[in-house]
């Protein structure tokens, strides 16, 4: 197939990642859009990888690395999230500079 | 007993004049002394305390000082219980410095400084008691209504010394003695704007009259023998300056006519006594002037010096006899030389030599100005034969009407009914007394002109027996009502001048809040703005933050992505 | 149009469906269950680019373990449920403005780069072939990676435990 297929897969993937962090509310979905993002990225990895078939498979370890970095992410993420509820009772990413100064 | 040092001050600095001018009082006046001082300034225009005094001087001087010196002694009777003596003797120090200084000076720039003095101390003086709304309405009303005058004086020395290159006033007047003056017309208008306003001529004639709030001692020395003198002064030393210009001439003759004769009808239809005497100054100071302006200083001076003697005698009796019955107004008093002896018979004097009967001073120096401008009537001065007729025609009208008045002063205040009096004081009437012996001393000496002196004789039995006839009639006259009013004159002072200040003061205040404000406003409005812009940067919430972050990596990307494909 | 790139297209349009979705849904459950639908098809979309452990290595990390995570920190932090639950924020339009410039840039990009260019599947990505290259040439990258995973694992702990035992 076209290697543009999955790359403007990506593309897309990606831009709609992105307005999920930047305008979702709760700080739970906030992280979901960075997996979005990261998933675009992945793609492209693979993309290339299918295209170039080297015996480094740099792409898909690449990729790899990235399923497991993304999962170290969020777990930590989360975790921050968790102590942030604790903390000011709230987890909505607007409000919540004023709750921390009050 | 504080009130004497001051005096024995005064007596100093009043000696210390004698001694300086007497010397001069016979010098040949074509030739004058000059002391040399020292010289304090750089280049043009400068200041130096180079003095000149010649004859003319001499009896101004004289008078400054001996009238100072008799008004500090008056005035510890009559001043003696006020809670501001001090300030006002010492104000009446620094007037006599001021006042010779003026005088005696060979510097433009000294005159001038001199002759704001005495403004700034007629302003105190007259706000002796400011309590009183009248007083300080009077006293600012003096200051500004001269200090509109004292521009013309100011324009006039830069123009004098831009035309002739020097400021002393010796030299300017050598220096137009042996070439024709040059720009006398512009130099002489401005100066009569400047005497207009110091001396109170019609139009700018409406602050001395109500300058009489102050105190009456200091009416009887500032604007009665010296201050107001002081704008006579000043022409007649300038003279040989402008003399040459016939527009100026007939502008000082013309003044003086008007106001001479204005002057003195309202001075008829006065019901104050203090305020009748101011009219009356202003009426006489007007005779100089018409006398200055056919070019004879000498008369014109020697009726300044014999006025500042009577008219200074009469207020200080006004003062008495206001001090006897407690107002200046007529009708408060009567009958009161029974009370008042003394006032009585100096104040007769006094007031014979202001009607100018015979042989009072005043009587030889109003024949002087008479004669004056009877000899200018032949056209041989600058002034134009038919100028000085009518000038003259006038002055012998104000003649007669100076006898009127001057006989219902003198009937209201001491004939008739006695009104209820305290008696006179001896610190008050000493003063008196000298200056009566003056009014007929200083006529020894003094020129007889047989004809004038027959007329004005005539003119002013005529007066006299008028006013008596109207006393006897109750004084009613047709006209009285606007002269009392003093035909609304003042108007234009007390209201035209205070809107037209207001409207352009408001219109300045105008410009100054749209067209210059608008630039601090505006940059403080700019600044506001810009911070808040900058200020949403540091919203402290994550989401703008992590905005702006994505924002700037995709622009960064793009951007040298775009570079990369372009180059 | 061969069967694999139709069967692609059809997955890319389940992708950014359930994507859109996933921001977009205003109930929060619904959106973490959208991701798995996303990240179920991005699986989809390895296998028929030949990489077959990745897309396994997808659906065992993301969908089994991100995807629980975030539906238990959706639990704990007691977000409410229900319609409305997932609002969004007045950064809505310049959030949309710069994910529509962030695709049509790595659109144009890629576009401009790999016009034309098809994809051979020469070198598939066995678990062989992929376990060959990972331990004989990233092994010192592998090795650094479960560091990282230590560290992480670590740090949550720390954090979770820091609140209740203050």
């Amino acid at each position: 197939m076209p290697l543009l297929y999955p790359l403007l897969l990506s593309a897309a993937l990606f831009g709609i990642g992105l307005y999920g962090v930047l305008a979702r509310r709760n700080a739970v979905l906030v992280l979901v859009g960075i997996e979005l993002m990261l998933n675009a990225v992945n793609l492209q990895l693979v993309a290339y990888d299918a295209w170039f078939a080297e015996t480094l498979h740099t792409g898909q370890v690449l990729t790899l690395f990235v399923i497991a970095l993304a999962a170290a992410e969020i777990g930590l993420g989360l975790a921050i999230v968790l102590a942030m509820f604790r903390a000011t009772g709230t987890i909505d990413v607007d409000t919540v500079e004023r709750e921390v100064e009050a | 007993m504080r009130r004497w040092p001051y005096v024995v001050v005064t007596a100093l600095v009043s000696a210390a004049v004698a001694v300086w001018a007497i010397p001069h009082l016979g010098d040949d006046p074509s030739t004058s002394v000059t002391y040399r001082g020292n010289d304090v300034g750089p280049a043009l225009p400068r200041l130096s305390l180079d003095t000149v005094v010649d004859p003319m001087a001499a009896q101004v001087m004289l008078l400054a000082a001996g009238v100072a010196l008799l008004v500090q002694v008056y005035s510890t009777a009559y001043m003696g219980d006020d809670k501001r003596y001090r300030s006002y003797a010492w104000l009446i120090v620094l007037f006599e410095i001021a006042m010779v200084a003026v005088v005696a000076t060979d510097n433009l720039f000294v005159l001038l400084i001199g002759w704001e003095i005495m403004g700034v101390c007629s302003y105190l003086l007259i706000g002796h008691a400011w309590e009183l709304p009248q007083a300080r309405a009077g006293a600012a009303k003096a200051f500004l209504v001269t200090r509109i005058a004292d521009i013309g004086l100011l324009v006039a020395i830069i123009v004098l010394g831009q035309t002739y290159g020097t400021y002393r006033i010796s030299h300017l007047i050598d220096a137009a003695g042996q070439e024709e003056p040059r720009n006398a017309t512009a130099i002489g208008l401005l100066l009569v704007l400047a005497v207009v306003g110091k001396s109170a001529q019609v139009p700018l004639h409406t602050w001395l009259p109500d300058a009489m709030p102050g105190p009456t001692p200091i009416t009887a020395l500032i604007h009665a023998a010296t201050m107001v003198a002081a704008g006579v002064y000043l022409l007649a030393r300038l003279l040989p300056v402008f003399e040459t210009s016939q527009v100026a001439m007939t502008t000082l003759a013309v003044v003086a006519a008007v106001t001479m004769l204005l002057a003195a009808l309202f001075a008829v239809a006065q019901t104050d006594l203090k305020r009748a005497l101011a009219w009356s100054t202003v009426s006489q100071l007007a005779l100089m002037f018409a006398a200055l302006s056919t070019g004879n200083a000498a008369a014109g001076i020697n009726h300044l010096v014999s006025h500042g003697a009577f008219k200074a005698l009469l207020f200080l009796g006004c003062g008495v006899a206001m001090v006897a019955v407690g107002s200046s107004a007529l009708s408060a008093m009567g009958g009161l030389r029974k009370s008042l002896p003394v006032t009585f018979w100096t104040m007769t004097i006094g007031f014979a030599a202001l009607a100018g009967v015979v042989p009072t001073v005043g009587f030889f120096s109003k024949d002087g100005v008479l004669d004056a401008l009877h000899v200018a009537t032949d056209g041989e001065a600058t002034l134009g034969g038919a100028t000085a007729w009518v000038v003259l025609v006038v002055a012998v009208l104000t003649s007669g009407v100076t006898a009127v008045y001057a006989t219902r002063l003198w009937t209201s205040t001491f004939l008739g009914a006695p009104a209820p009096a305290h008696g006179e004081r001896r610190a008050m009437v000493g003063p008196l007394l000298l200056l009566a012996v003056a009014c007929l001393a200083l006529s020894v000496g003094q020129e007889l002109h047989v004809g004038i002196g027959a007329l004005s004789t005539l003119v002013a039995a005529v007066g006299i027996v008028a006013a008596l006839w109207l006393r006897d009639r109750g004084w009613r006259v047709r006209f009285g009502r606007p002269l009392a009013d003093e035909l609304g004159l003042d108007a234009v002072f007390v209201r035209a001048a205070p809107a037209v200040t207001l409207g352009a003061a408001r219109m300045v205040d105008a410009i100054d809040a749209d067209g210059i404000d608008v630039y601090p406003r505006g940059g403080a409005w700019f600044a506001q703005r810009a911070s808040w812009v900058i200020g949403a940067v540091q919203s402290a919430r994550v989401q703008v933050y992590a905005t702006i972050v994505a924002g700037g990596a995709l622009l960064i990307v793009i951007g040298s992505v775009a570079a990369g494909v372009g180059s | 149009m061969s069967l694999p790139e139709v069967v692609f297209l059809l997955l890319s349009a389940v992708v950014i469906a359930s994507a859109v979705l996933a921001v977009g849904s205003r109930q929060l459950v619904h959106a973490a269950l959208w991701l798995v639908v996303t990240l179920g098809g991005v699986a989809g979309c390895f296998v028929l680019m030949t990489a077959e452990l990745l897309a396994w290595v997808q659906v065992l990390v993301y969908v089994g373990a991100v995807v629980v995570l975030v539906v238990f920190a959706l639990m704990l932090t007691r977000s409410p449920t229900g319609a409305r639950s997932a609002e969004v924020t007045a950064n809505r339009p310049m959030a949309a403005v710069l994910g529509l410039a962030a695709s049509l840039g790595i659109g144009a990009t890629v576009i401009t780069g790999f016009r034309g260019v098809r994809i051979t599947g020469a070198r598939p990505g066995t678990a062989e072939s992929i376990g060959d290259a990972l331990f004989t040439h990233w092994v010192l990258g592998f090795e650094v990676l479960s560091v990282v995973l230590l560290a992480a694992l670590i740090a949550a702990i720390v954090l979770s435990r820091s609140g209740s035992e203050r």
